[in-house]
C-alpha cells in the first residue's frame, strides 16, 4: 500500500491526535491501549471525521487536504470499514446487508463476487437470516463480507476479534488470514492483542495518547517491549 | 361544634358585607356599545365613584353565559329576542326592563377601497367576493342584516359570500383588515373606525327595527347599585353620550 | 347526526390529514437537522419551532392572520399574483392546523432520529451510499416507529385545533367549520344535543389517534 498520513491533527477528549507517517507495507497493525485514538485515526482515513488539519493520500489520490479544502466524501473513497461494533443494519436481512454497498453491475473481478466472498467466509447459509439471529462469530464474518463486497482498495478493521472469547477468536483468525491472502488488499488492522499482530500483519505502528510512538516489522519479536515505554 | 359553625358563619357574613361594599358592577353589553358605554361609565364614576366592569361581546354569547350562571348585574342587549329568552327563564328582575336605544345599519368598505356601493344590491356584484357579517344565525347585528337583505330578496345571492363573525366588532375588524371586500355593521361601529368608510347607509325607516333593551339581572349581588346605574343609563345625561356616538335614543 | 354534522366531520378529517401530509417533509427535515447537526443559531430554531406549542393558540392565530391576510407578507403576495385567498378559506384552516401540529411532529421525529445509531449511517456511507440514500434506507426505516407516532400525534392535534383556526379561517358554515368550531357554535346556539354528539365524535377520533401513537412509541423501546 501507499498511504501517506501527513500533518494529521484532531483534538480529542484529553489529547490531540497528531500523526505523521507514510505506510508502505500491505498489512499494517495499529497497536495500542484503548483510548489511544486508533478508532479516530481510522475514521479520518475513511472520511467519517473532519480533522483540524490533515493531508491524506492513498496511492496517487489525495483524499484529504485541509490546506486546500479538499475532502473526498466517504462514499467515494473506496475504503471498506469493519467497525468495532460491526454496525450491521438491524432492519435488513443478511443478504441485504451484504449487497448494500454493491454496485448494480456487480464486481468486475470474480474475486469480489458474492459467491466467492460468501465462500471464503463460509456464510452462504446465513444469507436469508435476519441480522439479529446471528451469533457473534457469524456477525463478524458478515460485517467483513459486507465491506469486501464493495471491492474496496483498502480495508480498515477496528478490533475485529475484540469481545470474542478465545475459542471464537481462534475460529475467526483463519478467516482473516484467508481474506488477507485471497484478496491481497492493503489492510489497516487496529488491535490491542499482540497475538493478532504477529499472526496477521507485516508491520506494527504503536500508538499511545494520539501519537505513534514506534513502528517496526511485526516479525521483530522485540516490538512489544519497545512499545512498553 | 356549634360554636365552630357560628364562628364560620360570622366570618362569612363579614366577608359578604365587605364584598358587597363598593364592589364593581358587572355589565354584560353588546359589542356595538363598547365605546359609548365605557364613556358613560366613566362619567358615572365621576358622580359617585361606582366602578363598572364590562363584558362586551355578541348578545347571543352573553345571554348564554348569563343562562349558565355568569355573574352579571346588568344586561344591555342589541336585540329584544335575547332579552326575551332571559325573561322567559326568569333571570331578569321584573320592572327593570326598558328598550333604550336604536341604531341603523350601514355597509362599509375599507378606507382605501376603490369599490363604490350605491345600495345593498351592489353586494351581489362580482367584485364583492366576501362580505363580513356578525353571525346571522345568532348575533343581533347579523340577524338584522339578514332580515333586511331577505326583505330585498338579496339574501339568496349574498349568502354564499358571507363570512360570519363572532360579533359585530369582529365584522368591522375583518373589513378593516382588507380580508373581505365589504361588511354590514351598525352606523355607530363605522363611526368609531378610521380604517373603514361608509359605502351606503340603510335608512332607519327602510331597515329592520333595531332595539337595544336593558335590564337588571335578578341574581345580581348588588340590586341597588345596579338599579342606580340603570337609572343613570336611562337619564338624559347618558342619552347625550349615546347620541354623540350615533345611537338613536328611544323615548 | 344529520348530513351537516357529517360534512363537518369529513371536512375536519380530510383537512387534518392534508395538513399532516403537508408538514411531513418539512417536519422531518427540521427534525433531522436538529438531531444530527450543530450550528450557530440552532437554539433559536429550536425555540421557534416550539413556539406554537407554548404560545396561546389564538396568539399564534393572530400572527398567522397578519402574515396570511390580504395585507400580509405572504397573503398579500398570493392575493396579488395568484388571486388566492388564505384567510377565511379552507386554506386558512390548513395553515392553522399545520402550524399548530408542526412542533409535535418535529419533537417526536427528532427523538426518533436521535435514537438511530449514527455509526450505522456512517458505515452506510463507507459502503458508497449518498446522503439521500442513507436517509431513506437507514435513518428513516430505523426511526419509522417514532415518526409514525409523531404523525399520529400531529394529526390528533390538528383534529382538535380551535384557537388559531377561528382566528385565521373564521367559522364559515360549510367552508371552514371544523369539529371544534362546530361544538363551540352548537353551545353558543344552545343546541346541546348536537354539541354532545360532535363532542363524542371528536373524543373517539382523538382517542384513536393518540392510542395508536402511544402504542407505536412504546413499541419502539423493544
Amino acid at each position: 500500500m501507499n498511504l501517506l498520513l501527513q500533518k494529521i491533527s484532531l483534538p480529542l477528549a484529553s489529547f490531540v491526535l497528531e500523526v505523521d507517517v507514510e505506510i508502505r507495507n500491505r498489512v499494517v497493525a495499529i497497536f495500542g491501549p484503548s483510548g489511544a485514538g486508533k478508532t479516530s485515526l481510522l475514521d479520518l482515513v475513511a472520511g467519517l471525521r473532519r480533522p483540524q488539519t490533515a493531508f491524506i493520500r492513498f496511492g496517487d489520490q489525495v483524499l484529504t487536504d485541509t490546506s486546500r479544502g479538499v475532502r473526498v466524501p466517504a462514499r467515494q473513497r473506496g475504503i471498506g470499514y469493519v467497525p468495532q461494533d460491526l454496525a450491521l443494519f438491524p432492519h435488513l436481512s443478511v443478504r441485504q446487508n451484504l449487497l448494500y454497498g454493491r454496485k448494480p453491475a456487480g464486481a468486475a473481478d470474480r474475486l469480489f463476487s458474492l459467491e466467492h466472498i460468501t465462500d471464503v467466509l463460509e456464510i452462504q447459509s446465513l444469507t436469508a437470516r435476519g441480522v439479529l439471529d446471528l451469533s457473534g462469530g457469524e456477525k463478524q464474518r458478515v460485517a467483513l463480507a459486507r465491506a469486501l463486497l464493495t471491492s474496496p482498495r483498502l480495508l480498515l478493521l477496528d478490533e475485529p476479534l475484540a469481545g470474542l472469547d478465545t475459542g471464537l477468536k481462534a475460529k475467526i483468525l483463519p478467516y482473516l488470514a484467508r481474506v488477507r491472502d485471497e484478496f491481497k488488499l492493503p489492510m489497516l488492522y487496529v488491535t490491542h492483542n499482540p497475538a493478532e499482530v504477529s499472526a496477521l500483519c507485516d508491520e506494527v505502528l504503536v500508538m499511545d495518547r494520539g501519537r505513534i510512538i514506534s513502528r517496526s516489522p511485526a516479525s521483530e519479536s522485540t516490538w512489544l517491549k519497545q512499545a512498553e515505554v | 361544634m356549634k360554636r365552630f359553625i357560628r364562628t364560620i358563619a360570622s366570618f362569612a357574613v363579614i366577608f359578604a358585607a365587605l364584598a358587597g361594599q363598593a364592589a364593581d358592577l358587572t355589565v354584560f353589553a353588546a359589542a356595538s356599545l363598547t365605546d359609548s358605554l365605557k364613556q358613560a361609565a366613566m362619567d358615572y364614576a365621576k358622580h359617585n365613584g361606582q366602578k363598572v366592569v364590562f363584558n362586551f361581546g355578541a348578545s347571543s354569547t352573553l345571554a348564554r353565559q348569563i343562562e349558565e350562571g355568569a355573574p352579571a348585574d346588568i344586561f344591555f342587549s342589541a336585540d329584544e329576542a335575547k332579552m326575551n329568552g332571559l325573561e322567559k327563564k326568569g333571570l331578569i328582575l321584573p320592572g327593570t326592563r326598558k328598550s333604550r336605544l336604536s341604531n341603523s345599519l350601514v355597509i362599509v368598505v375599507a378606507a382605501d377601497s376603490p369599490l363604490q356601493l350605491g345600495s345593498a344590491t351592489n353586494l351581489t356584484d362580482a367584485a364583492i367576493k366576501r362580505i363580513a357579517l356578525a353571525d346571522p344565525e345568532t348575533v343581533p347585528a347579523g340577524i338584522y342584516s339578514r332580515a333586511y337583505l331577505q326583505k330585498l330578496h338579496l339574501w339568496v345571492a349574498i349568502e354564499p359570500k358571507v363570512v360570519p363573525t363572532d360579533n359585530v366588532r369582529a365584522a368591522l375588524a375583518a373589513v378593516e383588515s382588507g380580508n373581505v371586500e365589504a361588511g354590514m355593521v351598525y352606523k355607530t361601529d363605522a363611526a368609531i373606525s378610521k380604517k373603514v368608510k361608509v359605502a351606503c347607509e340603510i335608512p332607519p325607516a327602510e331597515g329592520p327595527d333595531i332595539s337595544y333593551p336593558i335590564a337588571v339581572i335578578k341574581d345580581s349581588g348588588q340590586i341597588d347599585a345596579a338599579k342606580a346605574f340603570l337609572a343613570y343609563l336611562n337619564s338624559n345625561e347618558a342619552a347625550k353620550v349615546f347620541e354623540r356616538y350615533g345611537f338613536i335614543v328611544l323615548k | 347526526m344529520n348530513a351537516e354534522a357529517w360534512q363537518i366531520v369529513w371536512f375536519t378529517a380530510w383537512v387534518s390529514i392534508l395538513s399532516t401530509i403537508v408538514i411531513l417533509p418539512f417536519g422531518l427535515a427540521v427534525a433531522w437537522l436538529l438531531a444530527r447537526f450543530e450550528w450557530p443559531g440552532k437554539s433559536l430554531v429550536e425555540t421557534f419551532v416550539s413556539l406554537p406549542l407554548v404560545m396561546p393558540p389564538v396568539a399564534t392565530g393572530l400572527v398567522l392572520l397578519q402574515m396570511f391576510g390580504r395585507r400580509g407578507f405572504i397573503g398579500g403576495f398570493l392575493h396579488k399574483h395568484f388571486d388566492l385567498d388564505v384567510v377565511f378559506t379552507w386554506r386558512g384552516v390548513l395553515v392553522a392546523l399545520g402550524v399548530m401540529s408542526f412542533p409535535l411532529l418535529v419533537r417526536s421525529a427528532r427523538v426518533a432520529f436521535e435514537g438511530v445509531n449514527p455509526r450505522l449511517e456512517q458505515i452506510a456511507r463507507t459502503l458508497g451510499a449518498g446522503n439521500f440514500r442513507v436517509f431513506c434506507t437507514i435513518t428513516l426505516p430505523l426511526a419509522s416507529r417514532g415518526i409514525v407516532g409523531g404523525i399520529l400525534l400531529a394529526f390528533a392535534r390538528a383534529l382538535g385545533e380551535f384557537g388559531a383556526t377561528i382566528m385565521v379561517a373564521g367559522n364559515i358554515p360549510g367552508k371552514t367549520t371544523t369539529l371544534s368550531l362546530a361544538i363551540f357554535q352548537s353551545v353558543q346556539l344552545g343546541q346541546d344535543p348536537q354539541a354532545y354528539r360532535l363532542l363524542a365524535v371528536s373524543v373517539v377520533l382523538a382517542f384513536a389517534a393518540v392510542w395508536c401513537s402511544e402504542w407505536l412509541l412504546r413499541g419502539k423501546k423493544h
